[in-house]
């Protein structure tokens, strides 16, 4: 799968995982914060986004402030995944 | 117990609607809820809710935000069910592995109540009555017993539940819902066994003080039993214990729901509140659930108010010019039986 296709699959996974009803997964940039500003997620969210890469892609984030830096945003969370997915 | 505020979401955007032409109808055999936007619910916390807790705390919030209460005491058969099945769907799907936290936080039988207190930082008394069709009045009996005990204390009381998929499976299986499409404008018309299901939130402030009170709560009796006779009895000693000499009912709250089983409770509750007592029914507007007879207070509230109610409620008329003392009886499934008197301030 390309770098563009995985970050537009990702986007969608993250509204729909996240229930997110009022964001269009095109509205989210990938550079944009996930966290705080920009989609002001928060600490359950994290968990739940933990949960969707460990499913999705079999990618198993162990330590928390290991998963801070590769949540950051979409193209944080695409790098990761191309590096480690099992799936 | 006296009633200050009410609020409500259900089925039809105006519960007191006058042409019965003009309100909501069934869809695929449900009168699902008509759900606000919810503007006062945080939208980050908004999105996790699943839809009982949704209408539960968008009901509630319009009365606790304008004002503070002691406690939180709610009845919900269900709760927060459909999420606790998505989360143990989950546990199957994922074999016990990786599971997502928001449906298990909001699984639990106390989540409405939970997410109020937390919202409105409310550490108060806060719990959920879940004893199915006595769930409500289980909470309306709590609150008395709070109030006996604090007696300048106000509280939220409120009955929520909705329509879930799993809920829905489960009562369709067991016949509880009517098999044939019917318009719940010929509700009482059909011959068959079954109610029409529905949904809603239903929340009160209460407190012990009658000035500027809507209602008066005079007295609650529940019992579980499919005897008929033993239900009539037990009427017969409530309101002989809770009507003054001379005192009668005014207006018979009936929670007839077109399910031909429970008929003859109803009937039989019919023949005992009086001859001339106006004989009211709702839930052609509401829909049958295990806490509608919350919706049933908040009627009796809007009665006692108007001091009207739209003729195709009316069951049958009474020579009475005003309402002052009202009976509601409701029957959950044959088997849970409750009597509540509401009186005029």
């Amino acid at each position: 799968m390309e770098t563009a296709e995985l970050k537009e699959q990702l986007k969608k996974q993250v509204v729909e995982f996240l229930n997110l009803s009022t964001v269009n997964p095109a509205d989210i940039k990938d550079d944009e914060p996930l966290f705080g500003e920009g989609l002001g997620l928060d600490s359950i969210d994290s968990i739940e986004l933990i949960v969707l890469l460990g499913r999705e892609y079999g990618v198993d984030i162990k330590d928390p402030k290991e998963g801070r830096k590769i949540l950051t945003s979409i193209n944080t969370m695409a790098a990761y995944i191309e590096e480690h997915r099992t799936k | 117990m006296y009633i200050h505020q009410t609020y409500c979401i259900s089925a039809q955007q105006d519960l007191l609607q006058d042409d019965i032409e003009q309100i909501n109808e069934p869809i695929d055999k449900k009168l699902l809820a008509i759900e606000p936007s919810y503007e006062k619910i945080p939208p980050g916390i908004l999105r996790r809710m699943g839809k009982s807790i949704r209408m539960g705390v968008g009901a509630a919030l319009p009365l606790i935000s304008e004002t503070k209460v002691d406690g939180i005491i709610l009845g919900s058969a269900n709760a927060g069910m459909d999420d606790c099945v998505k989360f143990l769907n989950q546990m199957v799907q994922y074999e016990e592995g990786q599971l997502t936290p928001g449906s298990f936080v909001q699984s639990t039988g106390n989540v409405i109540a939970g997410q109020l207190g937390l919202i409105t930082k409310n550490k108060g008394y806060n719990i959920t009555h879940i004893h199915l069709g006595l769930a409500f009045e289980n909470a309306l009996l709590d609150a008395m017993m709070q109030l006996n005990a604090n007696a300048s204390n106000s509280y939220l009381v409120g009955g929520v539940d909705e329509i879930s998929p799993f809920h829905y499976n489960i009562e369709t299986l067991a016949g509880s819902y009517k098999s044939e499409d019917i318009s719940n404008k010929k509700l009482y018309e059909s011959d068959s066994p079954g109610c029409v299901v529905g949904e809603g939130a239903t929340m009160f402030i209460v407190n012990n003080s009658a000035d500027g009170a809507i209602a008066k709560v005079k007295a609650i009796s529940s019992l579980h039993s499919s005897d008929l006779d033993l239900v009539q009895q037990q009427l017969k000693s409530f309101l002989q214990k809770n009507l003054a000499e001379g005192e009668t009912i005014d207006l018979f709250l009936s929670g007839e729901n077109g399910d031909n089983r429970t008929l003859p409770f109803y009937q039989a509750v019919e023949s005992i509140a009086g001859e001339d007592t106006a004989i009211v029914r709702y839930k052609h507007m509401t829909g049958d659930f295990a806490t509608a007879s919350a919706l049933g207070l908040w009627y009796a509230c809007q009665f006692l108010k108007n001091q009207s109610l739209p003729g195709h409620m009316l069951k049958r008329q009474s020579s009475k010019a005003a309402f002052s003392n009202i009976l509601i009886y409701n029957n959950f499934k044959g088997v849970q039986h409750s009597f509540v008197l509401v009186s005029a301030n």
